[in-house]
């Protein structure tokens, strides 16, 4: 792996690893101190949807950096010389999908702004979900995109 | 063009692209949107398409997933495994097939904990592999009882397998786990048959090996404790009524690296590979889960399950012809997809099919999990197959794949009995009245 492609793919690891345990310490501050105290964390869902969405898409520009998608390579001994045009297809298919759903995130994003969306028990303004999902999905399409240049280059 | 046939052609285009190497997740998305389009507008696609990520990725539901893949990630990296060999050896000791035995023992108990068939082969192929060769077990054997033994963390509690079942075809997740419970030790106990049987036709392939003594098998016993807590955290927690899934995830997975650090197994270099580890498949699995969910909006506005399933009754097609189209249908994918996308494929179309002709939402989580398991042992791509050839580049996968011979045959008498005596996958949660 190219030292970019390792940093860039390190540091949305990090990012989504500091949500995940957050998240995990969270959840069992929550069960502890309700169990010892009868005292729950107040809003624990709704912080541990918005940690869930931080683990998910933050991690997933670093699945396109480190092409670790789920695929069916069944092709790759019947055409072996296909391969790597397929694998750019694929790669400038999933910008456009990746672009796409940015780009309908941003509008759903505008609305939950203007309409002051915000969560039902700690009233967390929604853009921050929002936010996770953009950045993630647009650095996903950046990675993508990278990666077809990369191939596209020979490397 | 009417519905069906636009449906029929949404599935064959998702098969394309699935074959043309577009990674899965993106296949689904495509199909699911495109096939949307043509039926009900761009504009509504494309408000779904935004809508679908925000909502899955967010939902507290699928927040058990991550959880659970960590308390795996990090029990792989504590060394729990090869303790748990040497406990469930001394369970066996003395048998002839002891060895055999104490990988499907220990490889249950771990994969359960893990999550993962393919992490679980790999473990247990540098564990118990070597073990069984360096006391004459045939190679080919060896390779195929520990490649068939990996898959049974898909299907015993807790299976991050069922949870993703749970949430596709919404059903509840501890009824899920209780419903997968007996099944899942049997279909272990149909492992040991097996071991018996072969040792008993081709006692060659299985030499006896020296009973180890007393106080060796009762020292290397204790080795179970650390599973034996997660188990507890993971499971029975929620069976009691302290945890939600979520919660029980949480809890095991933070026993987990209290006890990886306790004992000295692990330090932070592999508390942050195991967070590493974690959140790349979280966001590869997560992806699929959306890819899907948009697909499944999609085959849902096509109405392609309910046609299905008022063709099928209309044909006066019996529910054991219907059953054995389902097994085939699982059998092909199983041979080229991998188990998640499996169940997230399929579970729109078969979940209405399968409980149109009498059978329930929960037995179907349990029956798809043993066909999942079947896949993964399955050539011309079983994945633990994969997995342990690469690590004894020396045993040819064609020998591995004869070495599951038998154990695929427990598979599907497995899959026979569950068709058979639905209550024994619907008998436990039942009796737990839930």
């Amino acid at each position: 792996m190219t030292r970019w492609r390792r940093i860039g793919s390190t540091v949305c690891g990090w990012a989504a690893g500091v949500s995940l345990a957050g998240m995990m310490l969270l959840t069992v501050a929550d069960v502890t101190l309700r169990a010892a105290f009868n005292t729950p964390v107040r809003g624990v869902y709704e912080l541990v949807e918005l940690l869930l969405a931080g683990t998910f898409f933050l991690a997933l520009p670093a699945v396109f950096l480190r092409d670790e998608h789920i695929t069916v390579d069944v092709i790759d001994t019947l055409a072996p010389r296909r391969v790597p045009a397929l694998k750019r297809a694929a790669e400038a298919l999933a910008v456009i999908v990746l672009v796409v759903m940015a780009r309908q995130g941003w509008l759903a994003a505008r609305d939950a702004v203007a309409f002051g969306d915000i969560t039902a028990d700690l009233g967390l303004p929604r853009i921050l979900h929002w936010t996770a999902l953009l950045v993630g999905v647009v650095g996903a399409a950046a990675g993508a995109l990278a990666m077809a240049l990369r191939r596209r280059a020979g490397r | 063009m009417s519905v069906t046939v636009l449906g029929l052609l949404g599935i064959a285009g998702l098969l394309a692209l699935i074959f043309a190497r577009v990674p899965i997740a993106i296949a689904l998305a495509v199909s699911g949107l495109v096939g949307y389009a043509a039926l009900d507008g761009w504009p509504r696609a494309l408000t779904m398409f935004g809508l679908v990520p925000y909502q899955m990725a967010s939902a507290y539901s699928l927040s058990v997933i991550p959880l659970f893949i960590l308390m795996g990630a990090v029990a792989s990296r504590a060394n729990m495994a090869s303790e748990l060999f040497q406990a469930s050896n001394a369970v066996f000791s003395g048998i002839r097939g002891a060895l055999a035995n104490a990988a499907i023992g220990a490889c249950a108990l771990f994969g359960a904990i893990c999550g993962s068939s393919i992490a679980t082969a790999a473990t247990f192929s540098r564990v118990a592999i070597p073990e069984m060769r360096r006391h004459g077990y045939d190679p080919a054997f060896a390779a195929g009882a520990v490649a068939s033994a990996g898959t049974l963390d898909v299907l015993i509690p807790p299976s991050v397998l069922l949870a993703i079942y749970a949430i596709a075809a919404e059903q509840s997740l501890p009824k899920l786990y209780a419903a997968a419970f007996v099944p899942g030790f049997v279909l272990a106990g149909l492992y040991v048959l097996v071991v018996f049987s072969v040792a008993w036709a081709r006692p060659g392939w299985i030499p006896r090996v020296a009973a180890m003594p007393l106080r060796a098998r009762l020292r290397a016993a204790t080795g179970m404790w650390k599973l034996g807590v997660l188990f507890f955290f993971a499971v029975v927690g929620i069976y009691l009524g302290w945890f939600s899934p979520t919660e029980a995830a949480a809890v095991a997975a933070f026993a987990a690296i209290v006890i990886a650090f306790a004992t000295g197994a692990m330090g932070w270099r592999g508390l942050v590979d195991a967070l590493l580890e974690t959140v790349y498949t979280t966001a590869a699995i997560l992806f699929i889960v959306i890819g899907a969910f948009i697909f499944s909006r999609f085959v849902v506005l096509t109405r392609f399950p309910n046609d299905l399933v008022s063709w099928v009754q209309s044909a006066g097609l019996s529910p054991g012809w219907v059953m054995m189209a389902v097994i085939a249908l699982y059998f092909l994918l199983g041979t080229f997809l991998d188990e998640v996308s499996t169940i997230l494929i399929t579970v729109p179309v078969t979940l209405p099919l399968v409980t149109g002709i009498g059978f329930d939402g929960i037995w179907l989580g349990i029956f798809v999990t043993v066909m999942c398991t079947i896949g993964l042992i399955s050539p011309p791509t079983g994945m633990t197959v994969f997995v342990i050839q690469a690590q004894h580049p020396e045993i040819p996968v064609a020998r591995i794949y004869l070495g599951t011979l038998p154990f695929l045959a427990a598979d599907f008498v497995l899959v026979a009995l569950l068709i058979a005596v639905p209550g024994l996958a619907l008998w436990l949660p039942a009796y737990l009245r839930m």
